[in-house]
Order: C-alpha cells, then sequence, then structure tokens
C-alpha cells in the first residue's frame, strides 16, 4: 500500500487547483468584477469538498470506486465506476489538448500536433508507472518552484507600474446577480475538481488530517486565483476580456531595460508544469479505476489508456472549439453531474443504509 | 563471518568435492595439497622432523602471500628451538605445545579438514601438519606486497585529512577503526567470488544505522553468486537498487573519512580488499554534491560552495542544449546585441547548430578520455593538442563559432566542481540526451527532459530511502545539511538514515557565548551600580 504525506497532499491540491486557471480569466462574464465571482464560487466549492470529504470520512480507507461498490451493489457500483472512467478521462484529454495546443501555439508552430501531445502522454505514462507515490513526490518539488515564479511574476508586474486598481471600477457595476450567475460556471472549473481525490484520500497518513489540510491549503489556493484574476484585469483592463489566454499577454508586455525582453518561456514552464501535474493527476485516476474495473496488468491499463487519450484529444477540432466546450457546456451541464450530482445521491444512500445498519445492529 | 543457511564460504575451486577431513596419515595429508594445488612450484613445504620423540611433520606455505620474515622468525625458527627439548611427547602433544606456547604468531586456528587448510593457505596463512595428529594447524602469516597510504588522487582537498585507503583490505579498516574508537563500531566478514575468494567488509555503528537497512545489504550480499570480485565496482553493480538508470545509487570514495562520516550518520560502508574504493550506502542525491571538506571550512563558505555545485550540475545538464534550443527555435528571446553578435559569428558556420555542438561535445569527450588513458610521458602533448581542437583554432577554421566553444569549455568546467565522478558521468550522458530533445522540440523538449528526468530520480530508491530525500519526502531537518548549517546547529542526525532511537550527536547550546569574566570586554561591570 503506498503513502503519501500531509505535505504532499498540500502540494497535489496547490498544484491541481491552480494547474492551468490562471490561463483564463475566470468568471469573464461578470466583467470587471470576475475576482468577486471566483470568492463566491470558493464558497460554494467548499460545499462541494465538504460533501466530498464527508464521504470520505465515512470510508476513510476506500475511494470511489470501492464505495460505490460498496454501497450500490456490483452493477450499479461498475456503471458509477465508469462514469466516472469517462469523467476522469475527459478531463485529463481536455488538460492534455490545452498543453499540446499552448505549446504548438507559442514553441514549435511547425510540429505536428500529434508529436507534441504524444510526447506529453508518453512522460504522464512514465509517471503513473511509477505510481501515486512517485506522482506525489514530483508534484512536492514542484509545487514551491510554481508558487516562487508566480510570486515573482507578481513582483516583477507590481513593481513595473501595471497595476492599477482604477481599472477594477466600479465593483459591481452590472449588479450581484450577474457576478453569482458567472460564479456558478467557475464552481466546476476548478473547484469542484476536488471529487477526484476521493481516489487518493485513502492513501494519505496520518488520516486524522486529511480533513483540516485539505480545507486549508483548498482556501489558500482559491484566494491566490482569486488575487490573481484581480491583477490580470487591473493590469489589462478591458483587453483581457478579449484575450484567449491573458495572463501570456501580460507577460509579454513585461520587459526590463532590454535584458529581458521576453518571460514567455517562464511562462511556458509554469504551465507546463502545473498542467502536466493536472493531467497525470487525472490520468492517474482513470488508471486507479481502470485497475478495479478490469482484471489485467498494471502495463497494459496504462498504455491502452495513453493511447486512448491520444486519440480522444485529436478529436477537438481546434483549440477555441475546446474552450467553448468547456465554458459554456461542459462547465454548466456536464461536470455538475460528477462533482455534485452523483457524490450527493452517493452520500445520501450511504446515510441512509449506514442509518438502518445500526438499527440492524441495535435490533440483534 | 555471517553465514546465511546457504553456504557462501567458498570453497575452493572442484566445488564437487565433499569435505575431506585430515587423516592420521602425515603423508596422504600432503599429497592432497599438493593435488589439489596442482603441484604449483611456489608452494613450499619445510619437512620438519625430531628423532627423539618421532615427531615428523611439515611446515606449508604460499611463497607469495606470506610476509617471508614472519614466517622465518615466528614460525620456523620457535619450531625448529623446539626439536630435541623433549623425548617423550606424543604427536598430540606436540600440537599443543605448538599452539601454546612455540608459535609467537597472533593469530593460530586449529583446522580439521583438508579444504580448510587450502583455503587457509591461499589466504597467506602457514599450516602445520603433524604426523599422527587429526588436525591441522593454521598461523597467520599473511604478507606480501602492498601500497603504502597515500594522498587521495580523486577526491583532493585543500583542508582536511590527506590519507587515502590503498588496495589492502586491513590497511583500510585500519583507517576507518583508527578514527573511530568505540566499540559500536561493527565489522562483518564475507568471502565473495568462487575463485578470488575475495574479502568484503561490512561496516556499521551498532544503534546508529538502520538494522533493517542493514539486514537488506547483508542479505544482498550474500546473494551474489559469481567467480570473481576485482573491485568495489562489481559489489555495487549487484546490490544497487536499480539498473536501468545512469544516477549511482551508492556513493564510492577513497577518503577514509568520508566513510567514518557516514557510518556516524548511520550509513553503512562496503570496503573491498583489493580495491581503495570503499561503497556507502544508502545515499541520497544530495549527497553526491557535497566534498568532505565541507565540513571542515567555515560554514557560511562550504553552503556557498554547495550552492554553486549546485549550479555547476544544471550548467552542466543544460547549458548545450540550451544553446541550441535558443539559437534554433527561440531567438527572440535573447536581447537584439547578443542575437546580431551571435549571428554573425555563425555566418561563416556550415552546420546547423546541433551539429555544431555534437561535434564539439564529442571532441571534448575524446580529449577528456584521452587524458585519462594517456601514459604519462606523453602527457604533455594533449593540452597542446587539446588547446587547438577546443579553441581559437577551430573558430578561426570556420568549423564552430567562438560562442559555442565559451559554452563548451564552460559546460566541461562545471561538470568537473561536482565532486562525486559517478555523478558527473551520469551528467556527461545526460547532456547528449538533452542536446537531441533541444533540437528537435526546443524548449519543450527540454522541459520535457527535465520532467523526465525528475520522475526518473524520484522513483529511485537507495536501499529503500528515497533518492531525493530531503527534497521529497520533505524532511526539513536534514536541509541543514543541504546547505551545510553551524556545525552546533545540527544536533540530529539525518531521519532518513539513523534509527529512530538513537539520533541526537551533540549537547545543546553549543554556539558562541559571550565569556562571563568582569572586566573583559566592553560590557560594564554588572555589579556596580554608582
Amino acid at each position: 500500500m503506498e503513502r503519501i504525506s500531509q505535505s504532499q497532499m498540500a502540494a497535489l491540491i496547490i498544484v491541481f487547483q491552480i494547474g492551468s486557471s490562471p490561463l483564463y480569466l475566470l468568471g469573464k462574464e461578470a466583467g470587471t468584477d470576475a475576482w468577486i465571482s471566483i470568492l463566491i464560487a470558493l464558497v460554494l466549492g467548499l460545499l462541494l469538498l465538504m460533501l466530498i470529504l464527508l464521504i470520505h470520512r465515512l470510508e476513510p480507507d476506500k475511494d470511489l470506486v470501492e464505495i460505490s461498490n460498496a454501497y450500490f451493489g456490483k452493477t450499479i457500483g461498475y456503471v458509477i465506476g465508469a462514469v466516472y472512467f469517462v469523467y476522469f478521462v475527459y478531463q485529463s484529454v481536455r488538460n492534455v489538448r490545452e498543453l499540446g495546443d499552448l505549446v504548438s501555439l507559442y514553441f514549435l508552430q511547425t510540429t505536428p500536433l500529434w508529436i507534441v501531445i504524444s510526447m506529453l502522454l508518453l512522460i504522464a505514462g512514465y509517471a503513473v508507472w511509477h505510481g501515486l507515490e512517485v506522482f506525489s513526490r514530483i508534484t512536492q518539488i514542484l509545487a514551491p518552484i510554481i508558487l516562487l515564479i508566480y510570486v515573482g511574476f507578481f513582483i516583477l508586474v507590481y513593481t513595473l507600474g501595471f497595476i492599477d486598481l482604477h481599472r477594477i471600477e466600479p465593483v459591481l457595476e452590472n449588479g450581484l446577480p450577474k457576478v453569482i450567475d458567472a460564479a456558478f460556471g467557475v464552481v466546476s472549473f476548478p473547484f469542484g475538481e476536488m471529487v477526484l481525490f476521493l481516489m487518493f484520500w485513502k492513501f494519505v497518513a496520518p488520516q486524522k488530517k486529511v480533513f483540516p489540510t485539505t480545507v486549508l491549503w483548498y482556501m489558500v489556493t482559491g484566494l491566490f486565483i482569486s488575487l490573481m484574476n484581480l491583477i490580470i484585469i487591473a493590469s489589462l483592463g478591458p483587453i483581457s476580456e478579449m484575450s484567449i489566454t491573458p495572463f501570456i499577454e501580460l507577460m509579454s508586455q513585461v520587459r526590463i531595460e532590454s535584458y529581458l525582453e521576453r518571460l514567455d518561456p517562464f511562462v511556458g514552464a509554469v504551465f507546463f508544469a502545473g498542467v502536466f501535474i493536472k493531467m497525470t493527476a487525472y490520468f492517474l485516476g482513470a488508471v486507479l479505476v481502470g485497475k478495479r474495473m478490469v482484471k489485467s496488468g498494471q502495463r497494459y491499463i496504462v498504455v491502452s489508456i495513453g493511447v486512448l487519450l491520444l486519440i480522444a484529444s485529436l478529436l477537438f477540432r481546434s483549440y477555441m472549439q475546446h474552450i467553448r466546450i468547456g465554458f459554456s457546456f461542459d462547465v454548466k451541464y456536464h461536470f455538475p453531474i460528477y462533482q455534485f450530482y452523483i457524490p450527493l445521491v452517493l452520500l445520501l444512500v450511504m446515510l441512509i443504509r449506514r442509518s438502518m445498519r445500526a438499527k440492524k445492529n441495535g435490533r440483534s | 563471518m555471517n553465514k546465511g543457511p546457504k553456504d557462501t564460504k567458498a570453497t575452493p575451486a572442484d566445488a564437487s568435492k565433499t569435505k575431506q577431513p585430515i587423516t592420521a596419515q602425515f603423508s596422504a595429508n600432503l599429497k592432497w595439497l599438493k593435488d589439489n594445488l596442482g603441484a604449483s612450484s611456489d608452494i613450499v613445504v619445510r619437512s620438519i622432523s625430531d628423532r627423539a620423540s618421532g615427531m615428523e611433520g611439515a611446515i606449508i606455505y604460499v611463497d607469495h602471500l606470506v610476509d617471508q620474515q614472519t614466517v622465518n622468525q615466528m614460525i620456523v625458527h620457535p619450531i625448529l628451538a623446539e626439536i630435541g627439548s623433549d623425548s617423550n611427547l606424543s604427536p598430540l602433544d606436540w600440537l599443543e605445545l605448538l599452539k601454546n606456547k612455540a608459535l609467537s604468531v597472533g593469530r593460530i586456528e586449529e583446522v580439521q579438514s583438508l579444504d580448510v587448510a587450502l583455503a587457509q593457505l591461499l589466504d597467506g596463512n602457514t599450516v602445520i601438519l603433524l604426523q599422527g595428529c587429526a588436525s591441522a594447524l593454521s598461523a597467520s602469516s599473511s604478507g606480501g606486497e602492498k601500497r603504502g597510504v597515500e594522498e587521495p588522487s580523486t577526491q583532493t582537498v585543500v583542508r582536511g585529512p590527506k590519507e587515502s585507503f590503498t588496495e589492502s583490505i586491513d590497511t583500510n579498516l585500519s583507517l576507518i577503526r583508527r578514527r573511530i574508537k568505540s566499540p559500536l563500531l561493527r565489522i562483518e566478514f564475507l568471502q565473495i567470488g568462487k575463485q578470488t575468494m575475495t574479502r568484503v567488509a561490512v561496516l556499521h555503528m551498532k544503534g546508529i544505522a538502520k538494522e533493517s537497512i542493514l539486514e537488506e545489504a547483508l542479505t544482498r550480499l550474500e546473494r551474489i553468486d559469481t567467480d570473481s570480485i576485482l573491485d568495489s565496482g562489481y559489489i555495487e553493480e549487484y546490490i544497487q537498487d536499480a539498473t536501468f538508470t545512469p544516477f549511482p545509487t551508492m556513493l564510492s570514495t577513497e577518503r577514509p573519512d568520508a566513510v567514518v562520516g557516514s557510518l556516524l550518520e548511520g550509513q553503512f560502508a562496503v570496503v573491498v580488499d583489493g580495491s581503495p574504493f570503499a561503497l556507502i550506502a544508502p545515499v541520497t542525491f544530495g549527497q553526491f554534491f557535497q566534498s568532505s571538506e565541507d565540513y571542515y571550512q567555515r560554514y557560511d563558505v562550504a553552503t556557498f560552495l554547495r550552492i554553486i555545485r549546485n549550479i555547476a550540475f544544471f550548467v552542466s545538464l543544460l547549458f548545450p542544449s540550451l544553446f541550441i534550443a535558443i539559437t534554433t527555435f527561440h531567438q527572440e528571446m535573447l536581447p537584439p546585441p547578443l542575437l546580431i553578435s551571435l549571428t554573425a559569428q555563425r555566418e561563416g558556420v556550415p552546420f546547423p547548430a546541433i551539429i555544431e555542438a555534437l561535434l564539439m561535445e564529442i571532441t571534448f569527450e575524446v580529449l577528456r578520455e584521452a587524458g585519462v588513458r594517456m601514459p604519462r610521458a606523453i602527457g604533455p602533448a594533449i593540452s597542446i593538442v587539446g588547446a587547438l581542437v577546443l579553441g581559437q583554432a577551430a573558430v578561426q577554421a570556420g568549423i564552430v563559432s567562438a560562442a559555442l566553444v565559451i559554452v563548451v569549455s564552460f559546460t566541461a568546467l562545471a561538470n568537473f566542481v561536482i565532486p562525486s565522478i559517478n555523478m558527473s558521468n551520469a551528467i556527461r550522458l545526460l547532456r547528449f540526451v538533452m542536446m537531441l530533445l533541444a533540437a528537435m522540440f526546443g524548449l519543450f523538449g527540454i522541459l520535457c527532459g527535465l520532467m523526465t528526468l525528475l520522475i526518473h530520480l524520484a522513483s529511485l530508491r537507495s536501499f529503500g530511502i528515497a533518492y531525493l530525500t530531503p527534497f521529497s519526502p520533505f524532511i526539513w531537518s536534514n536541509w541543514k545539511d543541504i546547505l551545510r548549517a553551524p556545525r552546533w546547529t545540527m544536533r540530529t542526525r539525518p531521519i532518513s538514515m539513523s534509527s529512530g532511537s538513537n539520533r541526537t550527536r551533540q549537547g545543546r547550546g553549543q554556539g558562541p557565548q559571550t565569556p562571563h569574566r568582569p572586566g573583559r570586554g566592553n560590557d560594564p561591570n554588572p555589579g556596580s551600580n554608582e
């Protein structure tokens, strides 16, 4: 049985949450109040987190598939496993595609996309092959580096005088309803994605601290994302709503004298690390589910899921289509099923069956 | 002698034979020994006999393995002096007499079987056979030529001990024993290699080293089944954790002080007869960037040097590949003046950057290898030739650009900074991989390479200890030795290596303190308030 430590779990949460979120202007519909919608989404996401943490609390040594097997029986449990398998694979595909497209866009315009994605998947597969312990170790090393680089960006942007807080005025220009409306989109990306951790929590030691550590770092990264959003809006103003990747836009404007013309490689490296960890986490989640469903060797599962990811990631027609599907359809209708409805039903069933069992034990 | 259920003790070459007991027939015993050694001409058999008591026997030794002086003065001479002293001694009495009185050497064993006697002979001991005795005496007399203790040739220091190991295991163990005068230092001997029967010693500090790790190491050592062990490198390859990795998971060192320092931190050491390099395990990635001198210098300087070495690691791994990536894919990253001068330099160069860099790197590797293999007498020639192929001449010939010469030279320099040869060799290999990745995919290729490297390093273990400790799993207190904190702050041994019960190694509060003597310094006398 593999074990991961508290600090490794914290690093996983940090990198997983940050992932590619700074890339986009989350809560775009709220305009200059996007950062407020993120805060609202953070609170809503916290409720979701409580929901899945409660599930984990009731069965601390089982993962998602094992729990649904235990409470719904073999058949329905299998179906739920399959459903989550699809969800994890889809999320992984989205992240791979995102990273692959960005690399093609900014670094390698001439290299075919499938080669870039194959390389990414090979490395991710290599990490998954070694399992959760090794994966959390690399995350632990990358997390401080990623945070340091972001802090460096903040300092640069601040000292070079990009930030102008007047740009976020007037606050709540379009009223609160619109902001809340935008917040619902942000709940499922990135905050609701914590549902993946139902596959990982059972490996954490000591179990007692899972709850406080998770909540603490979830809140910290949420505030961090909100701050980042605020900075992007305050420095770019209206441009930020037009650009596909406002953060890269902002960084390409930073220059120090004539020595450092472009910080692109650093931005690229940070995104690479963040998104890579995120997609590998989903890949690993899919492999863990796959192991429960199919009785075959680790190597076949990893390789076949890798090939599946490669094929699926090339199905998107373009980067724009990927983003449109993500922000207009997935986030509103698709993801809530996995992130809210299924866990809610699961929790209710768990509570009912447990109370029935307790009654039975009381009678006997 | 630690022996598992399997008999790992090497038997003479013909293993199919059962143990041959020593019979009372002295001539038959002698014949067996001679036959088994193939009547090799360096076997010396000196007959002894005493007419008075009718004793008959032989002193047998292998000529080149013994210390002639010991044999003459401590064994042969005393025995001859005993002859004729007492006429009613039975053979057994003679044996007792020789064993307890006459022979003036340190270690004497009574052996019961001819196989053991043979092994003792080949170990450089002298065997004495007597007519009518069903056992033989073996007196330790091993000697022969060995090198004196010299200065280390590969791990030199400016300040610190200047002794290094030699090829003799006895010398090496004495160098270690002399530095730790503690009864807790335990040494276990094994014999490995069916033909060479090499003596291998495993050292650890009882109560400081983790027992589980030690058990694992001994199990692995006993599993070795091979003909020959010619150097500690053989042992390393047999007992290391991972084969498919360029990175060393055991540290080899020729410095006794390094071994002692590691023993005291809870690691174990393996010393092999015939090799001046001892092995230390379990090791972590960070230890390959430490030199023993770090502990003999001021801590701030040592910390600075360690940071420099870590920078050197990245430089020697990535500098050429970054050069290739930036000049091929990402010219816009460079400030315009630099870009213009680089482009101007490369104007006459016929090759793309990757070919150019590979040419130069391979040239340098050849040069380095030539420097190692070259006979001493022609040594100076290499520096002259090297300066030509890797310098101004190459640039003027229009084969490479001047900037690349700088890159290759600096990379080479950075590689020499890393204290461990094994680690710097690993980086040499990986540098070429990185260059190819950079040529194909630019910075993205380098990022992919680094990520793969990180995953690989994170997956490595050395005797169960994660290779990347203390970075990950993160252990805060072990960081003191990544940066070399002041000595008095390093109160505990590294967590991962040492056993949990006994981790404190020094008392509290040994930092510098102001002397509390009145009238010293500029603090006023605390007793006077006037």
